[in-house]
């Protein structure tokens, strides 16, 4: 958000197009209107959640309580908000990643079975949340590898690693549940600095961190430059295809993260762990205002995007909505921010 | 097999149709043709089909299988539907092209619908079957026999039930409580939901402050119940669970704020996981349809029909179809489970095929 007072005109921006993502919203129509219904599209999504907020809080006031704040948002919020920086940056490149859920469950796989578990008699330590996440990480650049370098569809590709982890994960884990016991992976959830357990600080330093790349880097620029128009990227001469293995293998860092938080808050990992998160990572970074199509979004997005799915779903709970309305309200959701943040008017064709 | 050869209609007649008739001919001839004395010097291959090996209750089906062909020095095969149907009944129908007939089969349907294509697969081709779980209510064993010897399920209500006494004696018999249930659409979900809301009635002082669904997974329990302690605090004295996953994911979050083994856990399965809670204090109790004793027992029993130890059609109809009794773990017997059934594998006669049946199946 800081940024976006740094941005040019939307009308002069559209030829600047590699300084600041706020540009995009020169692709909005009409005249005089088009700054204010661009302003609307940005903090569309966050004043969706400045409304779930105050309305949650009156309905019920224990929605503000510290205790909730802390264990029923902040704590639940940790691991997506993780899985969605790394989702975000290809999304933004107009690409997808299904592989979540498959590259996630090797991960935990790796946590606990190197780590002290009921299953063998290892002990490596640290070493098993560092080789987790190194192999999310490979796992990551593979995704862009085989996208990039075999030229198949980001879609495909990535589905394919999916089930290539979930096999991984069942083979190793040989199908059941494995526990771990160390205390040192344990403490990863349970210990407190300054009031919030540790995967909200994880999760913040994530955050601040793909913000940093997005802002900062040439990556983060690259990455808008390439959901923009790939082809004009290419011919400015943006190294498009290695961006692309770098976000996807970034991706992977940030699940591998995931999953070591995901171990150490279940306490045990099987190759059903990740069941679900692939379609709450897209959710979020869809609600927080990201096009599906590229160019357009952003970390912060994301960010809102999370706490707009975890307060629904927190909400939810503390209304008491009967269980039979929450995949619905889920679902209404998507489409009513779809609908909000599609820049219709750009686009010859809605598919 | 044979008679495919009479929906060929002459002017239908192209090259590949002559070569799959040729030999789907050729199959039947060595299946049927050849004396059945030829055929019986081969043992029969002992076939499970399961859903997945990548969730714990199926991969420890398959473990009870292989122990139970390992004992008796048969071959035995694991199919995998991977929770699609049409690979499921294919898988099947291949298997039976493959030994000739010569097969006993235990099925875990995918679907409820698949049980019909499978067991009529398994009728023409002389194949004993053993179904579990899923089956059209309109379905029944003694329409096929002796073929299609037994259909068994646990009963999701009597389970729900249980653990819910088990949960509101561990409460003092007052209070309130939450519940977490499975998909809200699946059978198992539904049964164990009833026999929660059935057992609630009999226990006026117990109040159910919220049902939520965690869709049977560990992460989404974790994360309701978290909210749960923003909306209830102090007023949750006990948490129900459907299944041992979303239990476990219930623990982690009272952990997590330093109530686990102070508010009661009841949850179904048993899980490694639970059943370690259980020995800890945390959970009450947990309940399993013991899948090592299906995945053997459910190839025990069409082998020994196969072997003409007894005549399907004669057994009495309580034993077609059934309802099984679950083993129960709780704080008095967790340390005899952990050591028969956890640090080793049970010893289970084979041989006492009707020893588990507990009560006729219900349609309603």
């Amino acid at each position: 958000m800081a940024l976006a007072s740094q941005s040019a005109p939307p009308e002069a921006g559209a030829d600047s197009q590699v300084r600041t993502p706020r540009t995009k919203h020169s692709r909005a129509p009409g005249g005089g209107g088009s700054v204010w219904r661009a302003r609307l599209l940005e903090f569309g999504p966050l004043l969706v959640l400045i409304a779930l907020c105050l309305c949650l809080g009156a309905l019920n006031p224990s929605f503000f309580s510290f205790r909730n704040l802390v264990w029923g948002l902040a704590n639940s919020a940790a691991i997506p908000l993780i899985l969605a920086m790394g989702a975000t940056f290809i999304i933004l490149m107009g690409s997808i990643d299904l592989s979540v859920e498959g590259v996630l469950s090797v991960g935990a796989t790796i946590v606990v079975l190197l780590c002290i578990n009921d299953s063998n008699a290892n002990n490596f330590g640290w070493w098993g949340p560092l080789l987790a996440i190194a192999a999310c990480t490979a796992l990551g650049f593979l995704n862009g590898f085989v996208h990039v370098v075999l030229r198949i569809p980001s879609f495909m590709a990535t589905l394919g690693l999916w089930f290539v982890g979930l096999g991984i994960g069942t083979v190793a884990l040989g199908g059941s549940a494995v526990r771990v016991l160390d205390p040192h992976i344990r403490a990863l959830a349970f210990e407190r600095v300054l009031a919030f357990p540790l995967p909200v600080w994880f999760a913040a330093a994530a955050f601040l961190f793909a913000l940093f790349l997005e802002r900062r880097t040439r990556f983060g620029r690259y990455v808008y430059a390439i959901g923009g128009g790939e082809d004009i990227a290419e011919l400015s001469g943006v190294p498009v295809k290695r961006t692309r293995i770098l976000a996807f293998t970034l991706a992977g860092f940030f699940t591998g993260l995931a999953a070591v938080l995901a171990v150490a808050q279940l306490g045990q990992a099987n190759t059903t762990i990740a069941d679900g998160r692939m379609f709450m990572t897209v959710t979020a970074v869809v609600v927080g205002g990201t096009a599906l199509t590229g160019g357009w979004g952003g970390v912060g997005n994301s960010l809102v995007g999370v706490l707009i799915v975890q307060v629904l779903a927190n909400g939810m709970v503390l209304l008491g909505v009967s269980p039979y309305v929450h995949e619905a309200v889920q679902g209404l959701m998507i489409i009513a921010a779809v609908a909000l943040s599609i820049r219709r008017g750009g686009s010859l064709m809605i598919k | 097999m044979t008679s495919r050869n009479n929906d060929f209609s002459v002017d239908q007649f192209n090259r590949r149709q002559v070569l799959t008739a040729a030999a789907a001919a050729g199959a039947g001839a060595l299946a049927g043709g050849l004396p059945f004395a030829v055929r019986a010097a081969t043992p029969p291959t002992l076939v499970t089909s399961i859903r997945s090996l990548s969730n714990p209750y199926h991969a420890v089906w398959k473990i009870g299988a292989d122990a139970f062909a390992k004992a008796i020095g048969m071959p035995n095969v694991t199919l995998v539907t991977e929770a699609n149907s049409e690979k499921g009944i294919s898988d099947i129908k291949a298997m039976i092209a493959k030994t000739g007939s010569n097969m006993v089969l235990s099925v875990d349907p995918n679907n409820t619908p698949d049980a019909r294509p499978i067991v009529e697969a398994c009728f023409k081709a002389k194949v004993y079957v053993v179904t579990w779980w899923n089956k059209p209510a309109d379905l029944h064993p003694w329409d096929f026999d002796p073929y299609y010897i037994s259909h068994i399920e646990f009963d999701g209500v009597t389970n729900g039930a249980y653990i819910s006494d088990q949960l509101f004696k561990a409460m003092g018999d007052e209070g309130g409580f939450v519940a977490v249930g499975g998909i809200l659409s699946d059978s198992a979900a539904i049964d164990r939901r009833k026999g929660l809301m059935a057992e609630l009635k009999k226990h006026p002082k117990i109040e159910l402050l919220d049902f939520q669904t965690g869709d049977w997974q560990s992460q989404k329990a974790f994360d309701i119940t978290s909210s749960w302690l923003t909306r209830f605090g102090d007023k949750i004295k006990g948490v129900w669970a459907a299944n041992d996953s979303m239990g476990t994911g219930v623990l982690e979050a009272l952990r997590a704020q330093g109530l686990a083994g102070k508010v009661p856990v009841v949850g179904i399965d048993g899980i490694p996981a639970a059943v370690q809670a259980v020995k800890a204090g945390e959970f009450v109790c947990t309940t399993t349809s013991d899948p090592y004793w299906q995945g053997g027992i459910g190839l025990s029993i069409p082998l020994q029909a196969l072997q003409g130890k007894f005549d399907p059609a004669k057994e009495q109809k309580l034993h077609r179809e059934f309802n099984a009794q679950t083993v129960k773990v709780t704080r008095d017997n967790v340390a005899d489970y952990i050591k028969n059934n956890v640090d080793s594998h049970p010893n289970i006669d084979w041989n006492n095929l009707w020893d588990r049946v507990a009560s006729p199946i219900v349609y309603d």
